[in-house]
């Protein structure tokens, strides 16, 4: 069993405090991905886990075991990290081998095990070279096979694909499922880049400011974002946010923001007292060319499979819309728009949470 | 008109120029050539006789070239019959003096070496001593050696001694011996070890360890597997710079030794004392003979002396 708890974990340097308080249950064979922008203590409590760190509070539990007291090597852990952390002055054989020769394994059953996955890996040919004459893409797969060779059951990865090109990235993307599917062990993935997490994720952590603000799966945390930071932070284009008040006029709730007034799904919740709401409206959900609001063109960004359209609404910041790319329009075009209502998002203004 | 102008003024900006790197190189000339005078003055005298040693005007080449001089301190007879002429109460040769040399340098430049690269080690991992520490080691090199000279003397030869007696009835005494000046050695060559090893160490990075420990290696392993390895050229650097600091020490030496111990830059000044006579021929045979050495030793290490000295801020 190699399911992980963390219980109030909480980690302090000197007066920063890095991870506050996290609870969090990691089942067994699953892929993990703790995905916030840089400082939101998603790497420390990484560390706390492998060992690397040693927390201020809380207990980190793997299988039965509180493993607080445990030196990293005890765990049964395998963690590839961001820099690689390949010996520079060893082969790629004694890179993979390092960890079987600490565990005093016969030399015999060593040759044989690294040769068995430098070929499930693809390096066969590389074993007599160093580190520095591999290129990325296959450092990157030296430093997944030393992992791989002491059977782990839980991998930890620390930003492992930032050092790649873009279209490297999206290639070791595929292969890391692949080997989470072959090898069905629990996965534990830290990244920034929120692509990565959508794509390759069982279930997403999302962290900000040491706390977890969102767990869930990732399209569950695309169509229902907790708060308004977890929904700026997944999707491209960022989500469109209007700052506004509900009330109820006609009988059905009314958002209004600057010129524009928007009819809301009944039930929606109402603002009073002068307090303020955010609609959070993804571009897919804003269509342009049908409706009766209106806009201009500011900018065009055609990306081949569809194009993002910026234009005035006279708010205060532009929307951005996804169009179809066959729909040509320039820089001053008048337009016409109208939102989906299936796709609004009401945010607290003042605390940021999620209101429907 | 227009055209020819630019062109005029760029020839003259490069005969300024080229004028400049005449200057540049003439200056340069003048100044190693006053800075090596007096070894090339010295190489000179090793080879010429006693009667050119003290002339006027100067024999600027050896009339009558001899190696008489290097013949008389590698001697292995306390009084060769053929030295006569320049023989004295003293022993004449170098070889009690290389032998101490190299025993004190050597053993004090291993010891230090391995606390330095310990200290050194904890400081860039650990943190230890504080975030200046590492600033703040080299001060100790800021006190002038004579300020500590005779303290330590007094406390090697009076204090040491009398404490020993009287809480244990044995008179040990660090005056004159080799473990008495090889500690002082160590001490004083400590700041450079830890400023030096720093540097090599802070460019490991620590997830390679991180990575080590991960695999279950311990910390011994991962230090002999990982580090030591990473910073070896680094660590035979620092022995060197350290070795040939330790190697033309004169004062501590001076001031500590004699006349068990006998270093030999303390040996070379020997020969200067009223009742020897002054012998420059020897003398010069001597200080060429150390000198070689630390010329190929520093011409060895020059690259890594840059990097080891700029607190790792050339990088790769």
């Amino acid at each position: 069993m190699a399911q992980i708890v963390l219980k109030d974990l909480v980690k302090k340097f000197g007066w920063i405090t890095a991870v506050a308080g996290v609870n969090l249950r990691i089942h067994d064979g699953e892929f993990l991905i703790m995905v916030g922008p840089s400082g939101c203590g998603k790497t420390t409590t990484l560390n706390m886990i492998s060992g690397l760190e040693t927390p201020t509070s809380g207990e980190v539990v793997i299988g039965d075991t509180v493993v607080n007291d445990v030196d990293p090597g005890e765990r049964g852990l395998g963690m590839v990290f961001q820099d690689l952390a390949l010996f520079p002055h060893m082969t790629v054989f004694e890179n993979i081998a390092f960890g079987l020769r600490v565990k005093r394994v016969a030399e015999e059953e060593t040759r044989r095990r690294v040769r068995q996955v430098a070929d499930v890996m693809r390096i066969g040919p590389l074993l007599e070279k160093r580190p520095s004459q591999c290129s990325g893409g296959e450092a990157q797969r030296v430093a997944l096979a030393r992992t791989i060779i002491t059977n782990p059951a839980v991998f930890l990865m620390d930003e492992p694909l930032s050092s790649l090109d873009a279209k490297l990235r999206v290639d070791m993307r595929t292969e890391l499922k692949h080997l989470h599917e072959r090898l069905q062990a629990t996965f534990v993935y830290v990244t920034h880049d929120q692509a990565e997490a959508m794509t390759m994720a069982d279930r997403i952590v999302v962290m900000r400011g040491g706390h977890i603000q969102q767990v869930g799966e990732p399209l569950e945390i695309y169509r229902r974002p907790a708060n308004q930071f977890v929904a700026g932070f997944f999707g491209t284009p960022t989500m469109n946010f209007l700052r506004g008040a509900v009330a109820k006029e006609g009988g059905r709730p009314l958002f209004r923001a600057q010129s524009l007034a928007q009819p809301l799904p009944a039930g929606s919740p109402l603002t009073g007292g002068g307090g303020e709401v955010v609609l959070g409206v993804r571009a897919e959900h804003v269509l342009v060319g049908e409706g009766s609001k209106r806009g201009q063109v500011t900018l065009t960004e055609p990306l081949g499979d569809e194009t993002l359209v910026f234009f005035d609404f006279g708010g205060e910041a532009p929307l951005v819309a996804k169009v179809n790319p066959e729909m040509h329009l320039a820089p001053g075009d008048r337009i016409a728009f109208e939102f989906e209502e299936s796709g609004f998002h009401l945010f607290d203004a003042a605390t940021g949470e999620r209101l429907n | 008109m227009a055209g020819p102008a630019p062109a005029r003024a760029r020839s003259s900006f490069a005969r300024r120029h080229h004028l400049f790197w005449y200057f540049r190189h003439a200056v340069l000339l003048a100044w190693s050539g006053f800075v090596l005078f007096p070894i090339f003055w010295m190489v000179l005298t090793s080879f010429k006789d006693a009667a050119e040693w003290v002339t006027w005007p100067p024999h600027w080449i050896p009339h009558d070239p001899t190696l008489h001089n290097y013949r008389q301190i590698f001697t292995f007879s306390q009084l060769g019959q053929d030295l006569t002429r320049q023989a004295t109460e003293q022993v004449f040769n170098i070889w009690g003096a290389l032998m101490d040399s190299l025993l004190i340098c050597t053993v004090s430049s291993f010891v230090s070496l391995l606390l330095g690269t310990f200290l050194a080690y904890s400081v860039s991992r650990f943190g230890v001593g504080g975030k200046n520490f590492r600033y703040l080691i080299l001060t100790i090199r800021m006190v002038p050696p004579i300020v500590v000279a005779i303290p330590i003397l007094m406390y090697y030869a009076i204090m040491i001694p009398h404490t020993t007696e009287v809480l244990t009835g044995v008179r040990v005494s660090f005056y004159d011996t080799y473990s008495g000046l090889g500690l002082l050695y160590v001490a004083t060559t400590l700041p450079f070890v830890i400023w030096m090893m720093l540097s090599f160490i802070d460019e490991v990075p620590y997830t390679l360890e991180h990575a080590a420990r991960m695999m279950g290696a311990g910390r011994i392993h991962t230090l002999r597997r990982v580090v030591v390895p990473l910073v070896a050229s680094g660590m035979v650097v620092t022995f060197l710079f350290i070795f040939i600091l330790n190697w033309s020490e004169f004062l501590l030496a001076l001031t500590l030794t004699h006349p068990n111990v006998t270093t030999l830059p303390v040996l070379l000044n020997k020969f200067q004392s009223a009742v020897e006579g002054r012998l420059y021929g020897p003398q010069a045979a001597i200080g060429t003979v150390i000198t070689i050495p630390v010329v190929v030793l520093g011409i060895l290490i020059q690259k890594h002396l840059v990097k080891g000295f700029s607190f790792g801020m050339i990088r790769k």
